[in-house]
């Protein structure tokens, strides 16, 4: 051990360092280009609180985050801590972060990494762990792993490294922050993460967990505030606090109220009984990520699996396309199947301008003629076809896929998928990032896609999309279906939410980058 | 114009190239007169030739976002491995059809490395490189081969046969490669820009996941692209032996450096999805025009090198330069 090394750390040191903990957050302001992802929010934490911070995509949780961790700065609006004003830069030491995919050094030992960034003692000298450091890893329960390299463990222990780092890093540490940091846990290791988060808060710190899963919300957190257009939209605490009224506050406001255009889902109901375009029987995913006993999908129809991330659903729908590996029997009605990947930067062409985005998917008999020479004449018509038959606003079809709003890339996307003909279009997140605007013209154009007989299924983890786009919509949880809902059949977003929290357990949406 | 099609002609890119060229003809010209002779240009159009075909093969193995680090050996291999059976007593026919088939065997095995067993194309190649270095110098037993001068010399029908592939001259007296070149940019320019295969290489190199997540048919087109560009680099080692009448078993190994830099200069980037092959073409004649300017003001060989790379580098900060803007705005 050097003598470079921080001052060993101690529990009574962050009691003393909580007295009277107090942050003050007042009238926070954030832009990001011509989203206003924080408008003016207000919240006080004191010291000893547990809060849960929840909300729909894109309402400025993530911002907030990054505000109080320093890796953001509000463009105007005070921040307070203990009565003074508080600019936390980024990587602020009484801040520390703990984030979804543990960032640390994996060929380090668990003890080697909270030492990682404290300067050794010249060239030669490499810092060693010392008993201090131990201590640490100790009360966190993984002092046996101390030795190990991190890349070797499991992710709750590289998260409760993290944690530990944080607490060796400085008797400074009041506010600990974790960013969904279960989303990849079991339910044990969660119960164990809780337990540690818990037990920060029993000495005075501040601890702010953002998640998605609102039964956890209710069951570890004080507090709970729903951020929603940029504030706090509600705030649930003592009897309020229960997952339907959280389920409800998560989506009051959005869309919903508006109720798409009464023709919403009309010319789907009314269809007669139709054939199954798609019909699954014991599927199951080699590594175990689904494990789907019966799924099918009517012609005509859109059907939305509904689930966090990691419940199974994203990779449902991208075995139907035959990209995972799979054991199991599948039927499909003779036409094909197209899968379009939720990330526009998984399903885009990015050096292609917008005409040869539309047609990237097209193949011999459509574009290319005898030899596999282009019909470069006929592509002009179809490109052109397509953009207008899409509603893609664009300056020409020359113009780099680049440049074009995230919402008309997502057009050109789908066109290009539809422009297939394919029977089933498989697809996550239709709507991801994409202006509201286009949003109501992505669901038509799916839509009447339907109408024309094709079926469409979509991993959606917006509650709202579900409810504006899907007939029926399937519940995924643990790579099981959990239940199906008759979407219809619902009056609001908020009813689908209470009976989708029922079906999953607790689930409501995925976090999201709250600007796009 | 086709609007579809239209951003691989209308390349800021190649009215640069042409410009830098026209620029640096003139200077040369001015200090010596006889750079802009009929002779001259005709002559480095010749010599950029070899470099050009490999250029061509390697353009596409690159759009498709691979590389190819082999194929001056394969140049040298196949000549050399040509040129030994001939002397042992093989036909000139079925000896050229086996240094080409030799070339387009090395490709497809640097494209199943990478391809099946997962070994990026970088370390495939790198080590084939060697590999078929190493095969061309047991071979040969690292002596040269003219045919013409071998114990028994060539059969002399069977040699005026093979010289003329690459030694003929033509109307006006443009030497045979001229021909060579020009042709096989054709074929590559209509295979790149024309065919559903080029169209669905640039759109593999510009995003593999989105190829495979439209099922276009990623692995069999980079077959296709790997074993091309081995035979690329075969024919143009079999023209140049043809035109020298002799070959060594390291000749080849100083090409690897000039192609590259031909199609990098030519605007295709390395992370693939972006080459066109007039900007290859035309790379590869800015070189050529250094070169042999470079030679005729008298700098020097050595020096010639300094200035050959630092252009290279220059070309493609230049780039970054421009399209670092247009990357920005791209961000959606």
């Amino acid at each position: 051990m050097t003598a470079t090394v921080a001052a060993p750390p101690s529990t009574k040191g962050f009691s003393a360092a909580a007295q009277g903990l107090r942050l003050e957050l007042r009238n926070l302001r954030k832009a990001y280009g011509h989203t206003q992802a924080l408008a003016g929010l207000t919240l006080t934490l004191i010291g000893g609180e547990f809060l849960g911070v929840a909300g729909p995509n894109g309402a400025g949780k993530s911002t907030l985050v990054r505000m109080i961790s320093g890796e953001g700065k509000p463009d105007s609006g005070e921040m307070k801590l203990g009565g003074e004003d508080w600019r936390p830069a980024s990587g602020e030491s009484r801040v520390p972060v703990v984030h979804q995919e543990a960032m640390l050094f994996p060929d380090l030992t668990v003890a080697e990494n909270l030492l990682a960034g404290r300067t050794g003692n010249g060239l030669a000298r490499r810092p060693s762990p010392g008993a201090a450091h131990y201590e640490v890893l100790d009360r966190l329960g993984i002092a046996r792993f101390g030795d190990h390299l991190l890349g070797d463990c499991s992710l709750v222990v590289r998260q409760l490294t993290e944690i530990a780092r944080a607490l060796a890093h400085g008797e400074q540490a009041q506010i600990f922050l974790f960013d969904e940091p279960n989303s990849a846990l079991t339910e044990e290791e969660s119960a164990e993460l809780f337990a540690q988060m818990r037990a920060l808060c029993e000495d005075g710190n501040i601890v702010i967990l953002v998640s998605h899963r609102l039964n956890e919300l209710v069951h570890s957190a004080d507090r709970v505030i729903v951020v929603r257009d940029g504030g706090v939209g509600a705030e649930l605490m003592g009897d309020s606090l229960t997952e339907e009224r959280l389920a409800r506050e998560m989506v009051v406001g959005k869309t919903g109220k508006v109720r798409g255009a009464g023709n919403r889902i009309s010319s789907q109901a009314e269809a007669g009984p139709s054939a199954f375009a798609l019909n699954m029987r014991d599927w199951r995913h080699r590594d175990g990520s689904f494990e789907v006993d019966e799924f099918g999908v009517f012609e005509g129809e859109i059907v939305a699996l509904v689930g966090v991330e990691g419940s199974g659903g994203r990779e449902l729908v991208r075995s139907l396309a035959g990209l995972e590996e799979v054991r199991g029997a599948k039927k499909i009605s003779d036409r094909s199947v197209t899968y379009l990947p939720a990330d526009r930067g998984e399903s885009l062409f990015s050096d292609f301008s917008v005409g040869q985005s539309l047609l990237a998917r097209l193949g011999r008999g459509v574009i290319a003629g005898r030899w596999g020479l282009l019909k470069v004449r006929k592509m002009e018509q179809f490109a052109a076809r397509y953009r207008e038959e899409f509603l893609v606003q664009a300056a020409s079809l020359d113009q780099p896929i680049g440049d074009l709003s995230g919402g008309n890339q997502q057009k050109v996307a789908i066109a290009s998928a539809l422009a297939e003909r394919p029977g089933i279009l498989a697809l996550e997140e239709p709507t991801r990032g994409v202006d509201v605007g286009s949003k109501a013209e992505i669901y038509r154009i799916l839509r009447e896609f339907a109408e024309g007989g094709g079926a469409v299924v979509a991993f959606c983890t917006e509650l709202s999309e579900v409810f504006e786009l899907a007939r029926r919509a399937v519940v995924v949880s643990h790579g099981r279906i959990t239940g199906a809902l008759d979407v219809a059949e619902l009056p609001d977003v908020g009813s689908l939410a209470e009976a989708v929290a029922g079906l999953s357990g607790g689930y409501v949406r995925e976090q999201e980058e709250p600007h796009e | 114009m086709n609007s579809v099609l239209r951003n691989a002609v209308r390349n800021p890119r190649i009215l640069g190239l042409l410009s830098a060229i026209v620029v640096i003809g003139v200077i040369f010209s001015a200090n010596n007169p006889s750079f802009i002779s009929t002779r001259n240009i005709l002559g480095m159009v010749r010599s950029m030739s070899s470099m050009g075909l490999m250029a061509l093969g390697l353009t596409l193995v690159i759009i498709v976002g691979e590389l190819d680090l082999s194929i001056g050996s394969i140049y040298g291999f196949a000549a050399m491995l040509t040129g030994t059976i001939w002397v042992d007593g093989v036909h000139i026919v079925p000896a050229l059809l086996v240094g080409i088939a030799a070339g387009l065997v090395i490709g497809f095995l640097n494209a199943a490395l990478s391809n099946w067993v997962g070994i990026p194309s970088f370390i495939v190649t790198l080590g084939m490189m060697t590999v078929v270095y190493g095969l061309s110098l047991l071979i040969s037993g690292a002596e040269g081969i003219n045919p013409k001068y071998a114990d028994p010399p060539a059969d002399p029908g069977q040699l005026s046969v093979f010289r003329a592939l690459g030694e003929t001259r033509l109307g006006w007296n443009i030497p045979i490669q001229v021909i060579w070149l020009i042709g096989a940019a054709i074929v590559f320019w209509v295979l790149l820009h024309r065919t559903l295969f080029g169209f669905r290489l640039a759109a593999m190199g510009s995003n593999p996941v989105a190829a495979r997540a439209a099922r276009l048919p990623v692995t069999r087109y980079k077959f296709i692209v790997f074993t091309l560009g081995g035979g690329m680099a075969a024919l143009a080692g079999m023209l140049d032996f043809s035109f020298l009448g002799a070959t060594d078993p390291s000749s080849g190994q100083s090409l690897l450096f000039p192609v590259f830099a031909a199609v990098i200069v030519g605007g295709a980037t390395l992370t693939g999805g972006k080459a066109t092959i007039v900007g290859t073409v035309v790379g590869a004649l800015l070189l050529a025009v250094l070169n042999n300017g470079l030679s005729i003001i008298g700098v020097g060989a050595f020096a010639k090198e300094i200035f050959i790379g630092g252009a290279t580098i220059a070309a493609v900060a230049l780039d970054r330069f421009t399209s670092l803007k247009r990357s920005k705005a791209g961000q959606a």
